[in-house]
């Protein structure tokens, strides 16, 4: 009976929790006892972890129960940080603006999605933070948005990482082209096409910062010589890439291309540059160690275009080794929520230890974007957004029992409610649950430029 | 492909149930019986303006405007008197963003080398230049029978397939000999929508151009303003989407947005907050977490009176598994939230007006019944319909309030408004008199009268067959939604065959220039007929009715 009416308080605050959040909600909580991985400072055995206000406090043994704090007994459990997607379209309303090869001044913070089911199952499986980028469709996409996974907010701006720096998404290859050289008659129609655009984007970016500057520059005298230049957000974007203040994640394959993108980033003095897919990433390593932020590669998942068929499962593990800060994606609303699976395979294909393999999920792509000093590892001062698993999260076998984000539990599988819908339509009795849903992917919202012969030739997601 | 426009048009079959009597005969409709520009209600029951009730009053108007009411005013020898004994008078309805009787502009041919990521705006559905005005057919049927439903005023969207289509204008539901426009370029339409297969293609282009035209709306007003102090500067090329969006910036007319949904009201909010522009949110239908940002930003409000359709009253068929219950209840809930949500705002103290959008005439005072139902009192419902909209729309000075000096625009109810029993007597439109009080023709001994429901490609459609005997011969008429617009019409019912079992007859739907065959047959067992609906070269679909015992025609 007690323990009926306690579980019941509980569920109440549980509710109350997830159900005020008009501001972020941090939180406290004492992880008593658990197997911390820290990702940074190894494995350390029967350790207590204090979160206060939604940052991680103290790290240490028989730590003292704090007074008012909530206390989870985690003996022989295991404690990770919670886990990163570099490369996700989770929670979006829409995915690409393929109407032009150029899409610079596009948001991805305008089309956040807080209703998608999807950001529960992610925390399901342990991953608190993921990348919503713009699809592949343009040679230079939309401005991505980081996402912190606090489910159960209606407000979608409640998602956003605030700290985040901002990032941008490039695309090579047969995507762009297909779409505006092949669908719409347009640059670019070749590799060196999709070159072109990127520096004439770059370029037209100069002239219009010069315009703006001389423009600006004439104001101070009473009479303007010159009339106003025309804004444009597009090219003010690329002129804030020449400037460094965005990181370009650049979805890419091909070695010769990912190289060609290096070569011009080099050629604007660009070095925040992280480079998506890059199967043949394992041909151009030692130069995405020195010239980049790095890859962020799938573990085992090649063959779905021609691009896209020199692949090898030892990739993660061959830019490791060559120093790359290397991370795994998922791409996917399923992938995203068993990241922890695909981080194993490469200690089957490559041999990487514990802690390499784990960085790919958690510190590596924190690195990625550029959210390394707050989140990606178990350390004093950093959010607590942490996974609690059963077993070792690199063992098949292992299964995530908490998640929390800023220190608050939006996972807990002991509580896990059959319908977890935040929004529900008042017209539909029975609304359609999908096992499966439709794969959010880089190529979605494109589909109107082809018909027929050419949506069966690349009907593929990446 | 055409066959199933077809099929869906003739798909939206729905009758008046609440309002029989305005489907039959009236004298003077049209407000045509007039003999002077000088009338007077005598001896009513006003409501001046909502929660306000004066009992035994007269109400003088003159050429369209109110010159004075209460229990003794002098009232001009020329006055022609309208009996009001036991009937209340209302201020006349007005209706915000609606958009019947406007046409869609004609939009520039795409030129043969077409880049579809830098196309002309009026290509890309930005054209906030053109005017509803231009676009709207002043005494269109359809607003003749909002009028009979009370609406006197309304604002008018243009329409477009983007996210510009233009200013909107306000209307007066008045005389056809009349100009009716009350005032153009009233508020500038912004709607989350693209022409599809151009730059901007989705909300994410659409938010990005939004902010680029605003910035440039400015530097072309500075250019402006600079060249005429300066005039060795390079000109200033004319731009009509620029100069359309000056008095936005200006604050000159607000952006009305239309909405569907919260994340589009989040949108909208956004956008107000990033430009600094007067907004008006149009189409609400959820979010009531979203209503204390409203109130503290003064936003003004449009709610939808297209509520959800009911799915619970028939619990729905098929296998149920074990979450079956708890997740018809879930959608129970989310549905009675919406009707609740008028209700809401009103609570919250947000003054909130009604947009007749979407909506199909029968459900109009049917869903203000349900929100009142569902928290809403008839006093916020009353105001919604008059004050609040006027406020909305500023047009308080003339529109809203029965009140010396406001436009002679009421509505004379037989009982108090939003009743079961309540049906409009007469409506005052621009001091035109429009008389719906007729009484329906009676209808004959023996006359039959079936509801039917029909399922066509997986739509409902309902509406009546009437059927009169003459000399053993059985005709009549069956009514059905109008495929082409939003009205009810009917066609003759040819070759009835009727026995005490069976029921059959065949009628013509006029589709464009095509003609529909249809054929119904089937059985009747007591009061109820089922059977089969055959559109020739569609298609069978099933079809039930139910044979009303009482005709509700009066």
């Amino acid at each position: 009976m007690r323990t009926k009416l306690i579980l019941s308080v509980i569920g109440t605050f549980w509710f109350i929790v997830v159900s005020q959040a008009q501001e972020i909600s941090k939180g406290d909580v004492f992880i008593k006892n658990a197997h911390v991985i820290t990702i940074t400072n190894g494995l350390l055995e029967h350790t207590d972890v204090l979160v206060e206000n939604g940052i991680i406090s103290k790290i240490g043994s028989g730590l003292k129960e704090p007074k008012g704090v909530p206390v989870v007994d985690a003996s022989g459990q295991f404690l990770m940080p919670g886990i990163i997607d570099a490369h996700s379209h989770l929670a979006l309303e829409v995915i690409n603006e393929a109407s032009s090869p150029i899409t610079a001044e596009v948001k991805m913070e305008d089309v956040i999605d807080p209703f998608d089911v999807g950001i529960y199952r992610a925390l399901a499986g342990g991953t608190t933070v993921s990348h919503a980028m713009h699809g592949s469709a343009n040679a230079i996409g939309g401005q991505n948005i980081t996402l912190k996974h606090r489910y159960g907010t209606r407000d979608p701006d409640q998602l956003i990482m605030e700290e985040a720096p901002r990032t941008i998404k490039f695309a090579l290859g047969e995507n762009p082209i297909r779409v505006h050289g092949r669908g719409k008659n347009l640059q670019p129609r070749s590799r060196m096409g999709v070159e072109a655009v990127i520096r004439n984007g770059f370029e037209e970016a100069l002239q219009y910062k010069a315009a703006w500057e001389d423009w600006n520059a004439s104001e101070k005298g009473k009479e303007k010589p010159q009339i106003p230049p025309v804004y444009n957000s597009r090219l003010e974007t690329l002129v804030d890439i020449l400037e460094g203040e965005i990181i370009i994640h650049c979805h890419s394959y091909r070695a010769d291309e990912i190289y060609m993108l290096i070569k011009v980033c080099q050629a604007y003095g660009i070095d925040k540059i992280v480079f998506s897919h890059v199967n043949e990433g394992f041909k151009v390593a030692p130069e995405l160690a020195k010239y980049t932020m790095g890859a962020s590669v799938f573990a085992d998942w090649w063959a779905y275009k021609f691009e896209v068929y020199y692949s090898t499962a030892y990739n993660a593990a061959i830019l490791t080794k060559n120093g790359v800060v290397t991370s795994i994606n998922s791409d996917s609303d399923e992938l995203i929520r068993h990241l922890y699976h695909e981080a194993a395979k490469t200690q089957r294909y490559g041999g990487l230890t514990d802690d390499e393999a784990l960085a790919l999920i958690t510190i590596n792509p924190a690195k990625q974007l550029g959210i390394d000093k707050l989140v990606g590892s178990i350390e004093v001062g950093k959010q607590a957004d942490l996974v609690l698993f059963d077993k070792h999260p690199l063992s098949i076998y292992a299964i995530p029992q908490m998640t929390w984000v800023d220190g608050v539990k939006y996972f807990d599988r002991e509580k896990d409610a059959s319908d977890q819908r935040l929004k529900v339509d008042p017209e539909e009795t029975l609304e359609p649950i999908f096992l499966h849903t439709e794969h959010h992917n880089c190529m979605r919202d494109v589909d109107f430029y082809f018909t027929g012969f050419g949506r069966n030739l690349f009907g593929h997601s990446h | 492909m055409r066959a199933n426009n077809l099929l869906s048009s003739i798909s939206f079959i729905y009758l008046c149930f609440l309002f029989p009597a305005f489907l039959f005969g009236q004298s003077d409709r049209n407000g045509d019986r007039r003999v002077t520009g000088t009338y007077y209600i005598s001896n009513a029951t006003l409501i001046p303006y909502p929660g306000k009730i004066l009992t035994g009053q007269q109400l003088l108007f003159e050429n369209g405007v109110i010159k004075a009411l209460g229990k003794n005013i002098d009232i001009p020898a020329e006055a022609q008197e309208i009996k009001g004994d036991s009937l209340l008078v209302y201020p006349g309805f007005i209706d915000v963003a609606n958009k019947t009787g406007m046409v869609e502009p004609t939009i520039p041919e795409k030129p043969d080398d077409f880049d579809p990521s830098e196309p002309l705006p009026e290509i890309a559905g930005i054209h906030p230049h053109f005017s509803a005005v231009d676009h709207y057919q002043e005494n269109n049927p359809h607003d003749q029978e909002w009028r009979k439903l009370g609406f006197t005023i309304a604002q008018k969207l243009p329409k477009g397939k983007g996210m510009l289509p233009g200013s909107s204008a306000l209307v007066i539901y008045g005389h056809e000999s009349r100009n009716n426009i009350l005032s153009e370029n009233q508020s500038l339409y912004f709607k989350f929508s693209t022409v599809g297969g151009v730059y901007p293609n989705t909300n994410l282009g659409v938010m990005a151009k939004w902010r680029d035209l605003m910035q440039n709306a400015r530097l072309y007003e500075t250019h402006g303003e600079m060249y005429s102090a300066q005039s060795s500067l390079r000109r200033r090329e004319n731009n009509p989407v620029m100069d359309a969006l000056i008095p936005v910036i200006n604050k000159e007319i607000p952006v009305i947005i239309e909405t569907s949904g919260e994340l589009d009201i989040r949108r909208a909010i956004k956008m107000q907050e990033e430009n600094n522009f007067d907004l008006i949110i149009t189409g609400i239908n959820e979010g009531d977490g979203l209503l204390p940002i409203l109130k503290e930003k003064k936003t003004s409000a449009v709610l939808t009176l297209d509520l959800p359709d009911d799915k619970f009253s028939d619990p729905p068929e098929g296998e149920k598994g074990p979450d079956f219950e708890k997740r018809v209840e879930r959608a129970k809930n989310a549905y009675f939230k919406s009707l609740s949500l008028a209700g809401e705002y009103e609570k919250a103290g947000i003054p909130f007006g009604f947009t007749t959008k979407h909506l199909s005439r029968t459900d109009f005072i049917k869903n203000i019944r349900l929100m009142i139902a569902n928290g809403l009192s008839e006093k916020g419902a009353l105001a919604a319909l008059t004050v609040n909209a006027a406020e909305i729309l500023q047009i308080s000075a003339i529109a809203g309030t029965l009140s010396e000096g406001k436009m002679a625009n009421m509505v004379l109810m037989s009982d108090t408004l939003f009743s079961e029993e309540a049906k409009v007597v007469m409506v005052i439109s621009d001091g035109y008199l429009f008389d719906y009080s007729e009484k329906a023709e009676k209808i004959k001994d023996g006359a039959r009268v079936w509801e039917y429901e029909a399922e066509t490609e997986g739509r409902k459609s309902k509406g009546k067959w009437k059927f009169t005997k003459e000399d053993d011969n059985w005709s009549g008429t069956v009514s059905y939604d109008d495929p082409q617009t939003e009205g009810v019409k009917t066609s003759p019912i040819k070759n009835a065959v009727i026995t005490e079992k069976s029921l059959a007859f065949t009628f013509s739907v006029e589709v464009g220039e095509n003609t529909l065959e249809v054929k119904v047959s089937g059985e009747v067992t007591g009061e109820k007929f089922s059977g089969n609906m055959e559109i020739k070269g569609y298609g069978n679909y099933p079809v039930k009715a139910k044979r009303l015992e009482k005709p509700e025609i009066k």
